[in-house]
């Protein structure tokens, strides 16, 4: 039994750590939260993150990435998460991700080294605003192109393309995605009516669909025709938000996606999103607790009193409880344990209420000055 | 991360987990059938199950053989903690001594200590109470007044222990005693060994709300023990209670998240019995009270790899307490939210027998108070782990 992090796990996460306290530290973080009008992607933090290989957690060896698993990535997820530090991380690795579980070789070969290193920026466009996170929250469909029979094994190359490459017209909206404004990339999900009945491959992958078309994932170009970028005012200005309107835009098709997949990938946002919201708990409890040590008033300091003590102690024990679940529903993934999916939804559940609660207690145990 | 147990593990559990399907008897398992033995008979026939499983070779697992254990790993405890309670085996009746007096005889005790002591124990031949709260000395040990005064190669010991499991079943009880007169709070203390089938021992067992009286009143009137029954050292017996009270530290909460998974998953059958398994409000609460149990599975694994690892968990423990106990709570809140006005009904509703679940109900009260109530906890936590000034 080893329910623990290695010594290299635990290296990574101080890297971050470290990183982020010495150069982009709250002032700067602030800087970014309050420039409305900037994009909220600093180019020096950028550049570091591709350096350090943090993008690159995920990506097999064989394309200049690190080769790890979600365990490794949710370690860089919780640190980022304490520090709040702003960028699109989450959504470049989650970009990455769909191409190395559901590109083509060609693809993965094309885009994996430029994720990797930051060179590209991308993100993942997934549902429709106020939908769900599941394929029914999808509110882009793909046709085929007029002239162009969706193919299938075998009758794919046609001249100038690949092999296996497949291509759809995407329609309609996604909202919000983080970071379309700076992504040079975008994963849209896609529903198929048309494939059912042209393919029965992917509609038999065994996918969480009930009974609809299946979902494609497709490589979308933000600049290509057709592409609207809105971009969205959020209270967060640590994530940048934007809805993406498409009418007939052409896009690539990644050959391996379905609904499964896209469940996959949501099932690995939902955990880096936990490790993330984990770091933010663990960080506001321990900022709350050196603010309550020093803090005097009737003549001791305030974290004295039992009041603040029973409801400091019981946060403790909650973001305990978030951090193991979000390391075992991460290990989970990458291992495919068969209790996967009940341990996404513990993970996500968990450190949600965690953060809430320590960011909320955060702002009452500093008094004023938590509100102002 | 590998959440695998070895290969000697895992040969341990298919060992294990034959035995008690041959031995454990089928009626054990049916729903309300130790709430239906009367509490004498009940006690009798789990005493004769810890022999049983001493005789197997099924006791003392992460004990040395030479004290009658198996010699095994945590590990291999952790697999027993699990298996024994999914397979329903009834709790131990000496689960006090097993806990914490045996280890701490093997830390501190004498070699006679260690040899008259541990395997009677561990076989329940010897039933062992504790003797430390006293009616006004609860969260607030150290004021306790029950005191011991020499009188030759003897002390005399008077005075009253309240809220003490087992006490009608007990047969030696390790008692905190005040040794010498006029000693203030943690000082002059001795843990002493005493015979309670003796006449200045009088046990008067408590009734809980559930019914039972798994807890009494021991008063001491004069009762004797040999200067040489005690464990520790004279005037030591603060620091032999909390070495003592350590022990609790090794135990992980995976026994605690077998047994209550076992109980939610009777809750949802319940909620299924009574068409109630539709209602969303119920289906939010079920939910909620998986996360935190799965979170205690994922916590027990935690514990796990630090006791394996040799790391004292310290102050840690308390979380271990708080998340279990509490969860546990939450659980039953839940299960009378299921019931409604139902639940105060003490007999089978329909074709659903959830008398055992009802008693539960109300011993889950009990778990947030004994071994350090939950605002104890919260103290340690606050203090000891986030450092939060006194």
């Amino acid at each position: 039994m080893f329910f623990a992090l290695t010594d290299e796990q635990r290296a990574l996460g101080d890297t971050v750590r470290d990183f982020l306290a010495d150069r982009f530290g709250l002032t700067a973080v602030r800087a970014v939260f309050e420039d409305a009008a900037g994009d909220g992607h600093p180019p020096e933090l950028w550049k570091a993150v591709g350096e350090q290989g943090w993008l690159a957690v995920c990506v097999p060896e064989s394309f200049d990435g690190l080769g790890l698993g979600i365990l490794d990535a949710q370690v860089v997820a919780r640190a980022l998460g304490a520090g709040v530090a702003p960028g699109p991380w989450l959504p470049t690795v989650l970009a990455a991700e769909a191409v190395r579980l559901a590109g083509s070789d060609a693809q993965r070969a094309e885009l994996l080294p430029r994720l990797a290193s930051g060179e590209l920026v991308a993100t993942v466009a997934l549902r429709g605003a106020g939908r769900g996170y599941d394929a029914d929250g999808v509110a882009v469909t793909a046709s085929v192109p007029a002239g162009e029979s969706a193919p299938s094994a075998g009758t794919g190359a046609e001249a100038g393309v690949e092999a296996g490459a497949e291509v759809g017209l995407l329609t309609g909206t996604a909202s919000p995605v983080e970071y379309l404004t700076v992504a040079g990339l975008v994963v849209v999900a896609a529903t198929e009516p048309g494939r059912v009945a042209a393919t029965s491959a992917s509609a038999g992958a065994g996918a969480g669909s009930d009974g609809g078309s299946d979902v494609g994932l497709y490589l979308v170009d933000p600049g290509a025709p057709g592409v609207t970028v809105t971009r969205l005012t959020s209270y967060d200005g640590t994530t940048r938000l934007a809805t993406l309107a498409l009418d007939g835009v052409r896009a690539r098709r990644l050959p391996g996606s379905s609904t499964a997949v896209l469940d996959d990938l949501l099932r690995r946002g939902a955990v880096l999103t936990a490790a993330d919201l984990a770091g933010i708990a663990r960080e506001a409890l321990t900022r709350t607790v050196r603010y309550d040590q020093e803090r005097i008033q009737f003549g001791r300091a305030v974290g004295s009193f039992q009041a603040l003590k029973h409801q400091l102690a019981d946060l403790h024990v909650a973001v305990t409880m978030a951090e193991h679940a979000v390391m075992y529903a991460a290990y989970a993934i990458d291992a495919e344990l068969p209790d996967l999916l009940l341990a996404v939804a513990v993970a996500k559940a968990k450190a949600s209420q965690a953060a809430r609660d320590a960011t909320s207690t955060m702002i009452q145990f500093h008094g004023g000055i938590g509100y102002t | 991360m590998d959440l695998t147990f070895s290969a000697k593990e895992e040969e341990f559990r298919a060992d294990l987990r034959g035995w008690l399907a041959d031995n454990i008897p089928a009626e054990w398992s049916r729903p309300g059938f130790w709430a239906g033995v009367p509490e004498d008979e009940g006690f009798e026939m789990r005493r004769d199950w810890e022999q049983r499983k001493f005789d197997a070779g099924f006791a003392g697992i992460d004990w040395p053989t030479e004290y009658g254990g198996r010699g095994g790993t945590p590990g291999m405890k952790a697999i027993y903690d699990e298996e024994t309670a999914s397979a329903r085996a009834p709790s131990t009746v000496n689960a006090l001594g097993l806990a914490f007096l045996a280890p701490t005889i093997m830390a501190i005790g004498t070699d006679e200590q260690k040899r008259e002591i541990i395997r009677p124990l561990l076989r329940s031949e010897v039933i062992w109470c504790q003797g430390f709260s006293e009616p006004d000395a609860g969260s607030d040990l150290a004021s306790l007044r029950t005191a011991g005064v020499a009188d030759g190669p003897e002390i005399v010991v008077n005075g009253q222990k309240v809220w003490t499991t087992n006490a009608s079943h007990g047969d030696r009880i390790f008692t905190l005693v005040r040794t010498e007169p006029g000693s203030q709070r943690h000082r002059g203390l001795s843990m002493l060994l005493i015979d309670m089938h003796q006449e200045g021992v009088e046990v008067r067992p408590l009734r809980q709300m559930s019914g039972a009286t798994e807890f009494g009143e021991v008063f001491f009137t004069n009762a004797r023990v040999p200067a040489t029954e005690c464990l520790g050292g004279l005037g030591n017996g603060w620091a032999t209670a909390m070495l003592l009270l350590s022990f609790e530290r090794g135990a992980s909460g995976i026994l605690q998240y077998t047994s209550f998974r076992r109980s939610y998953d009777e809750i949802v059958r319940a909620a299924r019995a009574l068409g109630r398994d539709r209602d969303p409000v119920l289906r939010q609460e079920l939910g909620r009270r998986m996360v935190e149990l799965e979170c205690l599975r994922y916590h027990a694994m935690d514990v796990l790899t630090k006791v394996e690892q040799g790391v004292d968990l310290g102050s840690e423990s308390s979380m271990t307490k708080l998340q279990w106990s509490e969860t546990y709570q939450d659980l039953f809140e839940t299960f009378d939210d299921l019931l409604g006005s139902d639940v105060a009904i003490d007999a089978p509703l329909a074709d659903l027998d959830v008398t055992a679940l009802q008693a539960e109900g109300f011993w889950s009260r009990s778990v947030t108070i004994w071994g350090g109530s939950s605002q104890v906890q919260r103290n340690i936590v606050a203090e000891r782990v986030l450092g939060l000034p006194r």
